[in-house]
This record gives structure tokens, C-alpha cells and sequence, in this order.
């Protein structure tokens, strides 16, 4: 009998043993299908899609190429490090296979993927409505802004529209990419608030003119200069914006959030969640040691500056230079000139002066706000549009505006110019911008957009017909099986 | 009760000496003193044999009634003791036959015959969830004796198994106080977690790191699959079986046992480096007039500035006993290793305890229980500091502050600076209840915990290495970092078996087991990081906000907390189990097993698996034919089948989660806001991983079991593997954020071979061991599906290189880079091969495999394997009137290393000293080419790919035991001394500290990033029972 109980207690802790017992939920980790489900999971949602600027990945993947492959820089950093990895870049030798192509490109489609939470999720949420279009607002600016990295960066590419995209999917068009772009700048532009409407807490979110003068050079790098005109003039027309006084202070610390800042990244002086790794990659690597010493100026650049602009020093910081009463030296195991067999120099150790930010040590580096849009572009875009759409005179306005802060006062330089002949007047203001928003990632698409890129490139590599694009990461190209096509000549 | 434990071990361990140290020191030292030779001795001698079939029995237990000095027959089953005259009776005992007490007679050799209890012929084996005949053995299960439990001085015990059971590879993960040690069972079987399970006393464990050597009476690897199904989706890796000393009704009188063992440790050998002159000579030759003399540089070796010899020491005292009704074994050990860089050390204090009870005849209840609180002192990992840091360069100033060492730090400044400690306490046991309701059926329940509380504390203070004109180095801590975590730990497992044994008319003999079980683990970790903490003080390493903050800003200084689980121990389990084995006539047995697990970690629809497993055995010499060998002791002819589980996967790889870990910045001043998103996307079709694993094994055992050997072939294929697969970039999840899916297969496969030879001359007896086996594996499949990879990239050097590629065809974890041959000799040379924009004369020549006229990326290449073909050892045992000496040997052959720690040259580092066979000018060295502080020479390529064959001295014992000694009233059974080496030397072409150089990752495996060396120990130890 004794036999049969057991058994019988036996049977019974079987049948007991309920599939409850079996399942058990993630800890303090929600899962995706419970969010975003209230307004403050909203405004969660919507925070995290900024937090995608601050990864590492998303400067052109961690290092600043779109400079090392433009006339204005080179690799940088001690000539052995990261030489097989960022190096070819300096001369177009890079291959589908190069480092860092799928660091930008898995940082931007996830960039994306969280402005598609905030997309298709948030109307789903009960909250209020205007809110929620800020919400989404914001949202389509972030995807708007990925996007457009990366059709330039790599042409056409898949669009991703939804939370839950088709693992395999093949490439849209770079005029349907850019339909995208337009499409979501024009809901920002219209459900966004003016830079000046947000309280001091909440400055840094995306605005109206933000998204407007986003969409402008959408616009210019399509070639419609009309529509970008028109955006750029309501811009500067409104009066919300200036050139900060002292140029340092256009991409300094002083100037964050300032007159000249339209669409900048916030950052804090720390290593990790906070903090922007974008400095800490081209700080100076010497004494005091700030960075890793990527992106260091060329010959070329120091010499594109006009004697006595004032926005040499704010942009190159040689060594020897003495900022914030701290002298910089050089790397003492690496050599400060690099001469070529005739003597010419042709490199000098030298660190971007716009990342700089006072202090000793390398986390301070990290507080840097990116400026990815400033007033000083705005108004030499809107020159080039004028230009471009036979206004030269108003042209003159802008370009000249620009010039007369880096003359530092001094009046005996950087004289306005006059001309209003078309092409002189095209060629003055990419000179403009080149020296104006050096070492900032414009260089190279600047030069990529007009006709100037094969002139000015082919020395150092580059080839019409190949080097407007970046391969595709040939590890996507493999994941793909078949559904992705590597751009021309790669 | 354990915090009160835990008070008393925190006392103990404030003293470098401990309280136990002491004690079983002072014991020691009385004892040597007490004892006197003892008179009145003769010698007896016999043989035992079973009654029925009249062989010998080897291993009975034989004492003197009321003594306890006893011995135990040798395997062809004689015996001899010193015995007292006035001696009358000795007691026989052993597992699976009736105790016996006769009466002595010193005039004859005597011949005693033992009863079985329940028609049980042969050694009992244990298996999972019971114990089995070894004649009725259809699973290849590898034994180590107890007498080679302990020797290798580790805190882990499975050391012991390494060189000593085929089939098992044993690699040190590092040689820095309470590391551990990777396991790996017949082959790596997934990409995951490959190590086996655990299990002890029946408590299933993840590892035994807590256990004392000396505690442990025995250890069995079950290997394939008939051994091993039992234990269903755990199973897969294998399963190492550890039972614990028990105390037994033959110790009336209880045994006290005393071992005690301090040793020395040392580095067993330096890394051949340029010295000061070397290195600046050729500096000049990389840039000319770096050095001005160098005759003048300083010369200074980091590595006799680092590595000490330092001491271990290992106590225990130990106390058995019992009678009918109760046993009892109860322990306390402590062991203390100071690592060869200091500070870093581990010491743990072990709490052992285990019971039996008997209550009316039907009942038994009992309890094995562990508790071993331990402390480690982490160094931070400067091997690969020594390695680079440039011999040119002072450790101290005169004025005694620390030397600047560009580009790495001043590594004596580090360790001067770190204070990381690892407090924790872990308790493991069970409490079981049997109820025997007659001989042939036993109804067993245990319930067992493994309870495990982990305090991590480190601190840094802030500090500053000055240039020597006062400027601040790179080497510096602006603000004081303090982080703490703790974690805690436990499971329950509840296990009910019903076991039924019976011999039907001694021809039918049938084993049946049923099964239930239940596990639940559960954790949690809370860790919080800070800086600027108000003093350096240890009285102030707590993470208070008023006393860590940043007074500049005016903010707390609090910088990070987590509070969560461990996702590896959070999950629950019900399983299923069933066996049985069927032995007709001795001569044919069949084994049939069946588990099903049920687990949380996997979504509805996949919660459950069923591991089934089929074994054939044939005792040959049972077959009248075979009778005639008379040599011939025992030929047994086995097979088995079966299909064991995997499920080592983080429970929350199935769902889609929340990244709530983000932030964003605005407003100005910047400040921080919270942000949330999806994270990266789960699998929710994860099922098990499944190991088919097929076995054909013959064991013999010959002249009178002088020579027993044991054969295996096995081939194991496991699919479904989890692995983490890269998926296209557009689905949003982020670089470097994989998928976990059921996607590859892998394949072992190999023979296994051991051979054991004893016998005795006279007062000499030795024996030889060897075992071997071989390795091949394989990958048969990986990825397939859309958008999913097919290779899987590892192996992760310092700067974000690559160097392990694992594909169809190739072993786990193949390293992978470019080829060489030779160097560029002159320009000629340069002009005909395609090479790299980088490369010039003198430099290394890559290979363009792909004959495409140009060096990339696609000319890379499978270079060698991680894993090796051949594992190997071999061991003598010699005992001669007393002494003792014992050789263990071990090695392997076919593996390769991966000297990752020559590859990454960001900055001008030392070089190892083959560098300075460079090449100079056309002809003046084939391979080594023209120094350079890093870039094209240090791509990754076969030139970093060494041998990782070696042949180790893993240990050499010399012993002597006393016999016939007194103390006081009392006899002595045993009193031995020894002295005793491990890892004497290793022989090997590998130029770092060990070709032994284990990964948990099995894609990152024998890659040297710069390890902690193993230790060399030579210690000596006393071991007395009286």
C-alpha cells in the first residue's frame, strides 16, 4: 500500500508541476511589445532617437573620413595606428572591405529604426495630439538627417519605414530615398517649433528651422537651388540668428546653443552614456594627451586660409600653440614634420582646433557639441542658391557677411568681394566654405556635389565615376545574398 | 548560521596566519613529537574472494577491530598489515558484499571469501541518479582514483583530471589566484558555453571551484551519450560526477585525518625580451639618433620587477566515523594562494559536512553540505604591460616617485594603485530522504540548494606619474574611482527517484529508474560606480553622495548604478526521467534512457525536449568459448546512441526587449534626459542544442587485471547550435548586434585510448598509466538562411583585429590572416610580387593567394587551429617499503597559439628578442624582417601563428609513510610526508609564459593577449590519520 501512496504522491507532483512554473518573463527589462504604450514612454521613444548622435558609429563611423578624404586632412594619429584601417581612406585606396563602412552604416539604419518606433508607434498612444506631432515631428527630422548621411555616403540604399522591416530588401532608388527625406523634413517644418519657442531645458531638440535649412541643403545637393533659396531666405529673414562674434565661439564651448547654432549635438564631459567620443578621436595626442589625434590638417588647408584670417588659429592648432595657458607639444616617438625627398614639407603634426574643449584630460573631450548646423552655413548656402539662381548682388550680402568676422577687425584683410560673375562668384564661395567650416565633414561633400571634386581629388586618388559613393559594406553585400548591389566600380 | 560563519571567517582572514593555519600547525608539531615506535608487530598477509564465483576482489576494505589501522587488497586481491599480537579480529567490508569480521591467524596466509549482497559481481560504478555494476557499464565513463585527487596543488580540483582521463582537455584560463580553468569533454561541442556540468552528491552544478580537493573521495566523466543522456539538455558537454567523503559504521572510533601542505610558487619562465641596449640600438635603426649612446641607456628587466615567488599552503582536518545507525564526515580546510604578482591572492575556508541517519530499517535521511567562504585580491592584468613596456625606461625615479613608461604606463604604478577585491561565500548542498521499501526497491528525494553571495570592491585613488620635469604623464587618474557590485545567487533542485533492482533467477538482472526533478535559479546584481570619494581611505570606499562629488560642479559623483540579474541564472526547470538496464546472463546488456526537460528559457511550443539514448554491452568473457584465455580477466564490447541537450543559453535571448539604458542631452546647460527604444530584436523559435553522440568501446582487463586498457571511438554532431549571427544592417539593431538562432552544426570526433599496467615485486609495487586521444573537429554548417551569416568571426585583439574565422569545413574558432613568405630582399624582389603601398625592402613578402594582382583583404587565409589533434599522458607510480614517488606527464600535439600580444603596436613597444635577428641587408635574414614599431610587419598573419604542442612535468611526488608509530594510547594509521612539484617544466617551442592558454570563448581560444603565467610549485606536505 505504502508502494501505491508513493507512487500515488509521485504522480501527483507531475501533474502539479503546471506550465506556470515554466514561464518566467524578463526582469526589469520591458519587452517591445509593451512599449511605447504612455506619453512618457513617448517621450522616451523620442529622447532615444537623439541618442543615436552621440553613438561613436554615427560620425562617418567613428573616425572623421569624410576630412581624411578630402584635400583638408589626413589620417592623423600616430603613423602606425589604425595605418591598414583608416589610413587608405587618405588616398582612395579603401575597399568594400575598408573599417568603419559598416560602423556608419549599422549606426545610421539604427538611428532610423528608433525614429520608426516613435513613427509607427506613437499613434497608437492616447495622449495629446499636438504633443505627439512634436513627438513624430522630431522623429522624421532624426530619419530625415540619417537618411540623408546616408545616401550620400552610399547612394541607393533600402528604405526602412517600419519597426519590423523584411530581412531581405533590396535597394530604392537615391530619388526615392531623398522623396523620403522631403517628405518627412515637411512634416518637421510644419509640426515643430521655432528654435527660439523651446524653454532653455529643452534647447537642443529639433526645430522648424532646423528642418528647414536641413531641407535647403537637400535641396542644393539635388540641385534645386530655387526651392533652397526659399527656405534659407525665410531663415535668415527671421532675425532669430547670427554669427557669434568670436569665431572660436562658433564651435566652442561658449557658443553652444548660441545665435550662430541651429542644429547642434549636446554632450557631457564624461566617457560613456554622456559624453561624444567625436572630439576624443581628433583631440590632441601629445601634451596634454586629449584624444586619439585622428584628422589632422594638411599643408593644403593652412594654405587655402588668406593671410590673416582669424579662423586659421580656430581651426589648426599647431604645436607650440598655447591654449587655455596650456602650451601643446607633439607626440615626442612621432616626427612633428614629414618632409618628401625634396625637402618640401609635406605634413605637420597639427589637431583640430574646433573640438577643443579646456581641460587636461581626455574626458573633458567628450563634452564637445557637434555643430552639425550653424548660421555661417545657412548664410553661405544661401549665397551659393542666389548665385546659382542669378542673384549675385544678394550673394555678395552673405559671402561678405562671413568674411567680414574672419577678418577679426582688422580691415586691412579678407576684402569683401565685388565680382558678380556667376562661376568666379561659385568658385569664391566654396573657397568660402572650404575655410569657413574646415575639419566640420563638409569638405568632402562639398567638393562630391559640385564639379570640383576630380580637380581638386584625383591627386590624391580619387576617380570620377567611383569615389562619389562609398562601397556598400561588402559584410551587407554578403548578408544580402543577392538582394544588394555594390555601387559602380567597387 | 552562515552569517555567523561568515563573521568568524572575516576574523580569520584579518591574519595572514589563520586561526586553522595554527592550529593544524601546533597538531603537527605535538604529533611529530609524540610518536614512538611500537613493539609487538607481525605481519599478516590474505586473500580475499567472492564466495560464489572465487575471484579475487580487489579494493576490499581491511581493519583491525577496534583499531582502524587497516589497508585494502591490491587488484588481484591480496592484502598485507602490520598488526599487534594481542590483534583478534579484522573487519572486511565492501561496496555491494555483507561485512565480515574473522578471527586472525598470523601462522597462514589467509583466505577469506566474501558475500555478495545482491548478486553483485564487480566494482560498483557511480552513475547518474544511482550506481551500477561496471559489468553491467554500457557508457564510457572515465575514473580518476582517489589517489590522484590532489595532486595538483589548485584550488580546482579538476586539475587533478588533466593527463589523467582520456578524453578531457584541461586549459588554464590564467595563472592569477582563483582563476579557473576551461574543460572541454571529447572536443568543443558548440560555440557557446562549452564546459560540462557538474554534479555533486547529486546537487548539478556549474562548476566545483568551491570544493577542497580533499573532500572529494571520487570523480567520474561520463562522456557519451548512454552516460550522459540521463542528464538530459545538460548533458551535451559532458557530465563530471563528484562524491564527497562519507563517514562509514567501519570507523566505530572516529578518524581524525590531518593534511597539511605549504609550497612555493614561482615563475616557471621569463619571455625572452630585448634588454635596454638591444632595444635602443634598435630604436636608432627605426629612427637614427633616437638614442644618442647606447651604451648609457638604463636597463631595466619589468618582468624580475614584477614576478615574486610567493607562497601557497593548503590545510585540512578532517574527522569520520559511524556506526549502524548513524555516519558521519565532517571537515574543515583552508587554502591560500599568493599569485606571483602581488598583491593578487585567493584563500577560501571550506565548511564540510556530511551525514547519514538510519531510522527503523526502511528510512535513511542524511545531508552533504559545503559552505566556503573565500576572498580574492585582484592585480590588474600587467602581463601584457611587461611584454611592452621599454626596457630604456626607469621604474622609479631618485627622488623614489614612479618612473613614466611611454605609451604603456609604469606597470609597478598600476598595481601600487589597485585595490579590487572579491569577497564571497558559497554554499551548496542537499538533504535526502530514502526509503527502502525491500532489497530490490529505494525510493529516494533530495533537496539541494547552491546558495552563492559574490562582494566585488574596487578602488583607485587619484594619481598622477610625473614627466621628470614635472608635467603630468598619460599615466594618470584625475578623480578617485570606486565601484562595488554585489550579486547574489541560489537554486533549488528537487529531485524524487525510484529505483528498482532485481535478479531474476541470476539470469534476468534489470535495474529500473524513474525519475522527477525540479530547479529553480533565480539571481540578482546590484552594482554601483562613483569618483571623488572625500579620502583614500579603505574606511571610506562607500558610495555615499555628500562624500563623492565633484565640488567644481556641484555634483554628486555617482556614476552609474545597475540593478538586475545575471541572464544566465534565471530560469526554471521540470524534468522527466527514466532508465533501464537489462542484463542477461552477465553476458549481454542493454541500456535504454529517456529524459525530458522542460525549460523557461525557451518560448511555448519549444519549452520541451526529450534526450533518449540506446546502449548495447557484451561481455565477451562470459561466452564459454573465452573461458579458455586464462589470462584473459575481463573483454567487454559496448555501443551506445543518444541524443543529449544543450540549453546554456541567457534566458532572455528569445524576447524582443527595451533598451532603457540610453540618454539624450539637451537644453543649455546640457543636461541629461532619460531614453528609451527597442533594443535589438529577439528569436522567439529558440529551441535546444542536440548532440548525437555514438560510442564504440571495447575495455580488457588481462593477467589478472595486471593490464586493463579501455578503447573508445566516438563521433559526436551537435545541431542546432545557438549562435549569435550578424544580421543585415537595415534591420536597425546596431553594429555588432547579433541574433542568437539554431543554426550550425558542429562535428567530433575521435578515438580514446587508456592503458593501465600494475604490479608488485616484493615490498615493490608500481604502475603505469597512459592515456590519449584524438580531436577532430569540424563545422558542417553554419547560418543559411536569408540575411543571416555564414561565417563567424572572432578572436578579438586589443586594437578591434580579428583573427579567428570559423566557417564550413574548418575547426571552431581557425585562426585566419594573411600568409608570408620570407622578405622582400632587394628591390627586384619588391618590383615582381604585388605588395602592400606600405611594404619596402626587408619587409615581410604576403602572399596574394587569390593571384589577383593585389594584397587585401580577400588573400587571407585558414592558418592553423586552436584545438589540438592529440591530447596526451602518462603517469608512474612506484611504492617501496614505505616511499612513495609518482610522475605525472601531460601534453598535447597539433594546436596552434596566436601571439596576439605581438600584433598590436600602436606606439613603440619592446620587442621579443628574435627581433634582433633582424634583416638588414640582402640576405642577412630569411624571416625576420626589418624592425618597425608596428603597420604592415604586424598585419595579422602566419608569422604570429606558433606551435602549441608542448609536453608538461604536471607533477612529481616522492613521499614516505611511516609505519607502527604511537601517540600517546592511540595507533597512528598513517603518517606520510612528501615533497611535491607541479609544472617542473614544460617543454614546448612557444616562446610566452605558457603554450597553455585556455578561453571560455571558444572562438577566442589559445589566442595570447598577454596571461598571468601558471605558476611553477614545488611544496611540501604532511598527511597523518590517526
Amino acid at each position: 500500500m505504502k508502494l501505491v501512496s508513493i507512487i500515488g504522491i509521485f504522480g501527483l507532483i507531475a501533474l502539479v508541476s503546471c506550465s506556470d512554473f515554466l514561464s518566467v518573463n524578463p526582469q526589469s527589462e520591458l519587452t517591445q511589445e509593451a512599449f511605447p504604450s504612455s506619453p512618457n514612454d513617448a517621450f522616451h521613444a523620442t529622447n532615444a532617437v537623439y541618442s543615436t548622435l552621440r553613438n561613436w558609429h554615427y560620425h562617418s563611423g567613428g573616425f572623421p573620413i569624410l576630412d581624411i578624404m578630402s584635400d583638408d586632412a589626413h589620417k592623423g594619429s600616430n603613423p602606425n595606428d589604425a595605418l591598414n584601417t583608416v589610413g587608405p581612406y587618405d588616398n582612395f585606396m579603401h575597399t568594400t572591405t575598408q573599417d568603419g563602412l559598416d560602423r556608419w552604416w549599422n549606426g545610421l539604419y539604427q538611428g532610423i529604426r528608433r525614429a520608426n518606433v516613435v513613427i509607427e508607434k506613437l499613434p497608437l498612444i492616447t495622449m495629446d495630439e499636438s504633443l505627439k506631432n512634436k513627438y513624430i515631428g522630431e522623429a522624421k527630422f532624426l530619419r530625415a538627417l540619417y537618411y540623408f548621411d546616408l545616401v550620400r555616403a552610399f547612394g541607393s540604399i533600402p528604405i526602412v519605414l517600419t519597426t519590423n522591416p523584411e530581412f531581405r530588401l533590396s535597394q530604392s532608388a537615391v530619388v526615392e530615398v531623398y522623396n523620403v527625406i522631403e517628405e518627412d523634413l515637411r512634416f518637421a517644418i510644419k509640426n515643430l517649433p521655432l528654435k527660439k519657442q523651446y524653454m532653455p531645458k529643452n534647447i537642443g531638440r529639433a526645430s522648424s528651422d532646423a528642418a528647414s535649412v536641413l531641407l535647403a541643403k537637400v535641396f542644393i545637393f539635388n540641385n534645386n537651388f530655387l526651392e533652397a533659396e526659399d527656405l534659407l531666405l525665410d531663415v535668415i529673414q527671421s532675425g532669430d540668428y547670427d554669427l557669434e562674434p568670436d569665431y572660436y565661439d562658433a564651435n566652442g564651448p561658449n557658443g553652444e546653443h548660441g545665435i550662430e547654432s541651429i542644429f547642434e549635438i549636446g554632450a557631457i564631459s564624461t566617457e560613456g552614456g554622456q559624453g561624444n567620443q567625436y572630439a576624443n578621436t581628433q583631440g590632441v595626442r601629445g601634451s596634454p594627451n586629449r584624444g586619439w589625434g585622428f584628422n589632422q590638417p594638411s599643408i593644403d588647408l593652412r594654405n587655402a586660409f588668406e593671410y590673416g584670417d582669424v579662423r586659421k588659429k580656430a581651426t589648426i592648432i599647431e604645436l607650440g600653440d598655447v591654449i587655455d595657458g596650456i602650451t601643446i607639444l607633439g607626440d615626442s616617438f612621432t616626427p612633428d614634420i614629414v618632409r618628401d625627398e625634396n625637402g618640401q614639407i609635406v605634413r605637420m603634426e597639427g589637431y583640430n582646433r574646433k573640438v577643443w574643449i579646456p581641460g587636461l584630460s581626455t574626458d573633458t573631450q567628450y563634452g564637445h557639441n557637434r555643430r552639425l548646423i550653424r548660421y555661417a552655413d545657412v548664410l553661405l548656402l544661401a549665397a551659393e542658391a542666389l548665385n546659382e539662381n542669378n542673384k549675385p548682388e544678394e550673394a555678395l550680402i552673405f559671402i561678405n557677411q562671413i568674411r567680414k568676422r574672419a577678418r577679426g577687425g582688422n580691415d586691412a584683410i579678407l576684402p569683401d568681394i565685388i565680382s558678380v560673375d556667376k562661376s568666379f562668384l561659385r568658385e569664391k564661395i566654396h573657397q568660402e566654405r572650404r575655410v569657413e567650416l574646415a575639419l566640420e565633414g563638409h569638405r568632402f561633400w562639398d567638393l562630391v556635389r559640385t564639379q570640383f571634386a576630380e580637380p581638386i581629388l584625383a591627386p590624391y586618388g580619387y576617380q570620377k565615376g567611383k569615389h562619389e559613393l562609398l562601397p556598400i559594406p561588402q559584410s551587407e553585400i554578403d548578408l544580402s545574398k543577392g538582394s544588394l548591389t555594390q555601387n559602380p566600380n567597387w | 548560521m552562515i552569517l555567523s560563519l561568515y563573521k568568524s571567517y572575516s576574523i580569520s582572514f584579518s591574519e595572514r596566519f589563520t586561526l586553522v593555519h595554527i592550529i593544524t600547525f601546533t597538531i603537527s608539531i605535538a604529533f611529530l613529537c609524540c610518536i614512538s615506535p611500537l613493539y609487538g608487530q607481525v605481519k599478516i598477509t590474505g586473500l580475499i574472494f567472492d564466495s560464489e564465483s572465487e575471484e579475487p576482489i580487489p579494493g576490499v576494505n581491511i581493519i583491525v577491530k577496534d583499531k582502524l589501522n587497516g589497508t585494502s587488497t591490491d587488484k588481484q586481491g591480496y592484502f598485507s598489515l602490520s598488526i599487534e599480537e594481542n590483534d583478534q579480529f579484522l573487519v572486511l567490508s565492501y561496496i555491494g558484499y555483507k561485512t565480515k569480521v574473522v578471527e586472525i591467524d598470523t601462522m597462514s596466509i589467509l583466505r577469506i571469501e566474501l558475500e555478495q549482497i545482491v548478486g553483485t559481481l564487480d566494482e560498483i560504478v557511480v552513475v547518474g541518479y544511482g550506481s551500477l555494476r561496471k559489468r553491467d557499464l554500457t557508457g564510457a565513463i572515465g575514473r580518476l582514483k582517489s589517489e590522484d585527487i590532489g595532486k595538483i596543488s589548485s584550488l580546482n580540483a579538476e586539475q587533478s583530471l588533466q593527463g589523467k582521463v582520456a578524453g578531457v582537455q584541461i586549459s588554464t584560463i590564467s595563472g592569477a589566484p582563483g582563476a579557473g580553468a576551461a574543460v572541454r569533454i571529447r572536443g568543443v561541442g558548440t560555440f557557446g558555453n562549452s564546459s560540462p556540468v557538474y554534479v555533486v552528491d547529486g546537487v548539478i552544478l556549474d562548476d566545483i571551484q568551491f570544493l577542497n580537493s580533499s573532500d572529494i573521495k571520487s570523480m567520474e566523466v561520463l562522456k557519451d551519450a548512454s552516460a550522459t543522456a540521463i542528464y538530459g539538455s545538460r548533458g551535451a558537454n559532458g557530465v563530471i560526477l563528484v562524491q564527497t567523503n562519507k563517514g562509514s559504521s567501519l570507523f566505530e572510533k572516529p578518524v581524525i585525518t590531518i593534511s597539511t601542505e605549504t609550497g612555493v610558487q614561482q615563475l616557471e619562465k621569463k619571455i625572452d625580451l630585448l634588454d635596454g641596449k638591444e632595444f635602443a640600438i634598435i630604436a636608432n635603426e627605426i629612427r637614427a639618433g633616437t638614442y644618442n649612446n647606447v651604451d648609457v641607456v638604463p636597463n631595466t628587466d619589468w618582468q624580475d620587477l614584477v614576478f615574486t615567488s610567493t607562497p601557497q599552503q593548503n590545510h585540512q582536518i578532517s574527522i569520520k566515523g559511524g556506526n549502524n545507525k548513524t555516519d558521519y564526515y565532517l571537515s574543515i580546510g583552508y587554502f591560500r594562494q599568493d599569485g606571483i604578482i602581488q598583491p593578487s591572492s585567493y584563500q577560501r575556508l571550506n565548511l564540510k559536512l556530511n551525514n547519514s541517519y538510519k531510522f527503523r530499517r526502511k528510512v535513511r535521511i542524511g545531508n552533504n553540505i559545503t559552505i566556503a567562504p573565500f576572498e580574492q585580491r585582484v592585480v590588474p592584468d600587467v602581463t601584457f604591460q611587461l611584454y611592452r613596456a621599454q626596457p630604456v625606461m626607469v621604474p622609479y625615479y631618485e627622488d623614489g616617485s614612479f618612473g613614466v613608461v611611454p605609451n604603456v604606463g609604469n606597470p609597478l604604478a598600476d598595481i601600487a594603485n589597485s585595490n579590487s577585491y572579491n569577497n564571497g561565500t558559497r554554499a551548496v548542498g542537499n538533504i535526502f530522504a530514502e526509503y527502502i521499501f525491500n532489497e530490490s526497491l529505494l525510493f529516494r528525494t533530495s533537496f539541494g540548494t547552491d546558495v552563492s553571495v559574490n562582494k566585488y570592491k574596487s578602488f583607485t585613488p587619484a594619481f598622477t606619474v610625473f614627466n621628470p620635469d614635472g608635467s603630468p604623464s598619460q599615466q594618470n587618474n584625475n578623480f578617485s574611482d570606486i565601484l562595488k557590485s554585489n550579486s547574489f545567487g541560489y537554486n533549488w533542485l528537487w529531485e524524487n527517484t525510484l529505483n528498482f533492482i532485481h535478479d531474476f533467477s541470476k539470469v534476468h538482472n534489470v535495474n529500473l529508474l524513474a525519475g522527477f526533478t525540479m530547479q529553480e535559479t533565480r539571481s540578482e546584481i546590484i552594482g554601483l560606480a562613483g569618483q571623488n570619494v572625500i579620502r583614500d581611505g579603505e574606511d571610506f570606499w562607500y558610495i555615499l553622495p555628500p562624500y563623492i562629488r565633484d565640488e567644481s560642479n556641484n555634483i554628486d559623483m555617482v556614476n552609474s548604478i545597475y540593478n538586475g540579474v545575471d541572464p544566465n541564472r534565471y530560469y526554471n526547470m521540470i524534468s522527466y526521467l527514466g532508465r533501464i538496464v537489462y542484463s542477461f546472463n552477465d553476458t549481454y546488456i542493454t541500456t535504454l534512457s529517456l529524459r525530458s526537460d522542460g525549460s523557461s528559457k525557451f518560448s511555448e511550443g519549444n519549452k520541451w525536449g526529450i534526450f533518449p539514448s540506446i546502449a548495447f554491452g557484451w561481455n565477451i568473457d562470459q561466452e564459454n568459448l573465452m573461458k579458455e584465455f586464462q589470462d584473459l580477466d575481463f573483454l567487454k564490447l559496448r555501443f551506445s546512441w543518444g541524443v543529449i541537450g544543450n540549453e546554456r543559453i541567457t534566458y532572455f535571448d528569445r524576447f524582443s526587449r527595451v533598451n532603457a539604458g540610453l540618454q539624450a542631452i539637451f537644453g543649455n546647460p546640457d543636461a541629461a534626459y532619460v531614453a528609451s527604444t527597442y533594443g535589438k530584436l529577439g528569436n522567439p523559435n529558440l529551441k535546444w542544442e542536440s548532440t548525437t553522440q555514438t560510442d564504440i568501446g571495447l575495455e580488457m582487463g588481462l593477467f589478472n587485471y595486471r593490464l586493463t586498457t579501455e578503447i573508445d571511438y566516438y563521433k559526436r554532431i551537435t545541431d542546432d547550435i545557438l549562435v549569435e549571427l550578424s544580421t543585415p544592417g537595415h534591420i536597425g539593431n546596431g553594429q555588432g548586434q547579433k541574433i542568437r538562432y539554431n543554426a550550425a552544426s558542429v562535428q567530433n570526433k575521435g578515438i580514446e585510448f587508456s592503458l593501465d599496467w600494475s604490479d608488485k615485486f616484493n615490498d615493490l609495487s608500481y604502475s603505469i598509466g597512459i592515456i590519449a586521444n584524438t580531436i577532430h573537429n569540424e563545422i558542417l554548417e553554419i547560418g543559411g538562411s536569408d540575411g543571416i551569416d555564414s561565417t563567424l568571426i572572432g578572436g578579438n585583439l586589443a586594437n578591434g583585429q580579428q583573427v579567428t574565422l570559423s566557417k564550413v569545413g574548418l575547426p571552431i574558432g581557425a585562426f585566419y590572416g594573411y600568409k608570408t613568405d620570407g622578405i622582400f630582399q632587394n628591390q627586384n624582389e619588391l618590383d615582381h610580387y604585388p605588395h602592400l603601398s606600405q611594404a619596402s625592402i626587408g619587409d615581410l613578402r604576403i602572399l596574394d593567394l587569390n593571384s589577383d594582382g593585389i594584397i587585401n583583404g580577400d588573400d587571407r587565409t585558414y592558418l592553423g587551429s586552436p584545438i589540438p589533434d592529440f591530447v596526451y599522458g602518462w603517469s608512474i607510480d612506484i611504492e617501496y617499503s614505505g616511499f612513495d614517488f609518482s610522475m605525472n606527464f601531460q601534453g598535447q600535439i597539433g594546436n596552434n597559439i596566436f601571439n596576439g600580444k605581438n600584433v598590436v603596436r600602436p606606439d613603440p613597444y619592446n620587442f621579443e628578442k628574435h627581433v634582433w635577428d633582424r634583416w638588414t641587408n640582402e640576405g642577412s635574414s630569411l624571416f625576420e624582417p626589418k624592425p618597425s614599431y608596428g603597420g604592415y610587419n604586424y598585419l595579422p598573419s602566419d608569422r604570429f601563428i606558433h606551435d602549441g604542442s608542448y609536453l608538461r612535468l604536471r607533477s612529481l611526488i616522492l613521499g614516505y609513510s611511516f609505519s607502527n608509530l604511537k601517540l600517546g594510547d592511540g595507533n597512528i594509521n598513517e603518517l606520510r610526508l612528501y615533497v611535491k612539484a607541479n609544472n617542473l617544466f614544460t617543454k614546448t617551442s612557444y616562446s610566452g609564459y605558457t603554450p597553455e592558454i585556455g578561453s571560455y570563448d571558444v572562438l577566442s581560444s589559445s589566442i595570447d593577449k598577454g596571461i598571468y603565467p601558471i605558476p611553477r610549485i614545488l611544496s611540501f606536505g604532511m598527511t597523518t590519520s590517526f
